[in-house]
């Protein structure tokens, strides 16, 4: 079988008894990238011969030796492009690695490429990409979710072992949930965002998306831990997480929030949602109802507070120190405006506008500053959920992929496709989202488990449990 | 509280944007549309919630010197340069 098709996991094991070597991993990822990048366009940019050279230097004896991961493309990178998927940054390469990336290199892994996704992370479907759609390994006529939609089409659609997202508002769990695989957003506060491209500084983080739950473990001891250059990270020691595995359900108390399971909603995901209760309780969970109140707001209070923070993180973009400048301007202010109206795509600058409004004069306090005081009333919600129980299992999307085309003309509706994880940023809560099922049309159901803030472990151990149980994670998209 | 007419122009300009009559047009009746789904805000109660405050953590780290960027890194992007310095459109007549 392809190496392309193993777990980091398996692939490491195979590594340190010598039975392969880091190139034949790639050799076999190349061979899967060259029949199906064409059709999925996961893919920003890829390091072929760079990969190959580090393959040779590869030291095994680091925790990812050999090992090569995909990075989405709004990560920096030392001498890589860092487009974000806009045409604003064309051209930019970074001179500096995030420290998620230096954390990765100096895990002994191997970058293998830069991945898709919406437009500086603002959407839910990838369609939002100046450098082109990304299409879902299961059906290639259906969006793969967003915006870290490049990385889960390409671990789904095995030419990745695993790939880094970013989630501000979900976009590493709802697109791991409509291709089918392991997405993982820690706590606020767990991995460093230094050298990630700020989107909404108070909601963003960096996390995996892999095969399986123990692969997400593995990347997580990598990349959690304190770093002075992001002093939004937590103070507390490097764990490794998932050292103990199996039996973790037993005695687990497994809340149901009713604001989760809303009428119409998918039935076949409300049925895979259901069943996977089921077997947490026949496995020697139990299963509290419990209630979120605020839940209905969260949509609202995101969209009013990630603009607001992305219109200031994207003054930056001024044509002035970096990226693409507009030509022949006729002053400073005619610079910015030109490049910033040729740079933008459309959902970035309806973002940045309905930012610049819900912060500006007269509108400030109904807006921004309600906004704020409701996601208090959010956190509150999660503190309170948390005291009757010690994991939430919800849905991670109301329905599975969409077709392409469907809601780029209806922004709102667009929206409306993270009401179940963008609570989750809200309340820096750490979350899970690992496959659950298919739809009849064999499209993948994903499932949600929420932690308390730091549960990251509670989280990892309940999700692998699950997983091993079932087979879902083992099911390959046609090819 | 009904959903405010905003004068998309005006906020444009303010994020240094200039938008064509038709990004103006459509994006009027799309964040039009936004702002009354927002509307449900204004019907929480709120009086007594102090808003989000940053986690409570040492704000500042403690003042040592490091290395960082080289010029010629920090420069390497920029679309101009002269003198270890980035060109800009002059901004005194």
């Amino acid at each position: 079988m392809s190496l392309a098709y193993e777990t980091i996991a398996t692939l490491r094991r195979r590594l340190l008894s010598k039975e392969i070597h880091p190139r034949d991993i790639l050799k076999d990822l190349f061979t899967q990238i060259d029949a199906r990048e064409k059709t999925l366009h996961a893919y920003t940019y890829l390091h072929r011969e760079s990969a190959l050279v580090a393959a040779e230097k590869a030291d095994l004896s680091l925790p990812l030796g050999g090992i090569p991961i995909a990075l989405k493309d709004n990560l920096n990178a030392l001498g890589d492009p860092c487009t974000c998927a806009s045409k604003i940054l064309e051209g930019y390469k970074a001179p500096y690695d995030a420290t998620a990336v230096s954390l990765l290199r100096q895990a002994g892994s191997i970058l293998l490429g830069r991945t898709n996704m919406d437009e500086f992370a603002m959407g839910s479907s990838t369609e939002n990409s100046a450098l082109g759609l990304t299409r879902n390994p299961w059906d290639p006529t259906r969006i793969p979710g967003g915006s870290s939609g490049g990385s889960a089409a390409a671990v789904a659609g095995r030419i990745a072992l695993a790939a880094l997202g970013s989630d501000t508002g979900g976009s590493i769990r709802q697109p791991a949930a409509l291709c089918g695989c392991v997405g993982l957003k820690p706590t606020y506060g767990r991995i460093s965002r230094y050298g990630l491209v700020a989107f909404a500084s108070s909601l963003d983080q960096i996390g995996p998306l892999t095969r399986t739950v123990e692969d997400s473990a593995l990347l997580l001891s990598v990349l959690a831990g304190h770093d002075p250059r992001d002093n939004t990270t937590d103070l507390r020691p490097p764990e490794k997480f998932l050292t103990q595995k199996n039996g973790s359900v037993q005695g687990l108390r497994v809340g149901l929030p009713k604001e989760y399971f809303l009428p119409g909603m998918d039935s076949e995901t409300e049925s895979a949602i259901r069943s996977a209760a089921d077997w947490f309780r026949k496995n020697g969970a139990t299963l509290v109802d419990v209630s979120l109140p605020h839940t209905p707001t969260a949509i609202a209070v995101y969209y009013i507070l990630a603009t607001a923070e992305a219109s200031a993180n994207l003054a930056r973009f001024d044509g002035v120190r970096y990226g693409r400048r507009a030509t022949d301007a006729r002053d400073v202010l005619d610079l910015y405006h030109r490049t910033r109206s040729e740079g933008f795509g459309a959902e970035v600058k309806r973002r940045i506008i309905l930012g610049t409004f819900v912060l500006s004069q007269g509108y400030a306090d109904a807006y921004y500053c309600q906004a704020q005081k409701v996601r208090a009333l959010l956190r509150q919600d999660f503190e309170k959920a948390f005291t009757q129980c010690d994991l939430l299992l919800t849905p991670t999307s109301p329905e599975p992929a969409f077709p392409l085309g469907e809601r780029t003309q209806d922004p709102l509706k667009m929206y409306l496709a993270d009401v179940f994880t963008i609570s989750t940023n809200l309340g820096g809560n750490g979350a899970i989202s690992l496959p659950c099922g298919f739809t009849k049309s064999n499209l993948p159901i994903g499932l949600q488990l929420i932690g308390p803030r730091f549960g990251e472990e509670t989280i990892l151990r309940a999700a692998h449990d699950f997983e091993q149980a079932h087979d879902f994670f083992q099911r390959l998209p046609p090819s | 509280m009904s959903a405010p007419q905003i004068n998309i122009s005006d906020v444009a300009s303010l994020a240094r944007l200039t938008l064509t009559p038709e990004e103006t047009a459509k994006f009027s009746a799309q964040l039009t549309q936004i702002l009354g789904h927002m509307e449900t805000l204004s019907q929480i109660a709120t009086g007594a919630v102090p808003e989000v405050t940053p986690p409570a953590q040492p704000a500042l780290r403690q003042d040592i010197p490091a290395p960082s960027l080289s010029i010629e890194a920090a420069l390497s992007n920029a679309p101009a340069q002269a003198n270890d310095l980035i060109l800009v459109p002059r901004i005194l007549e």
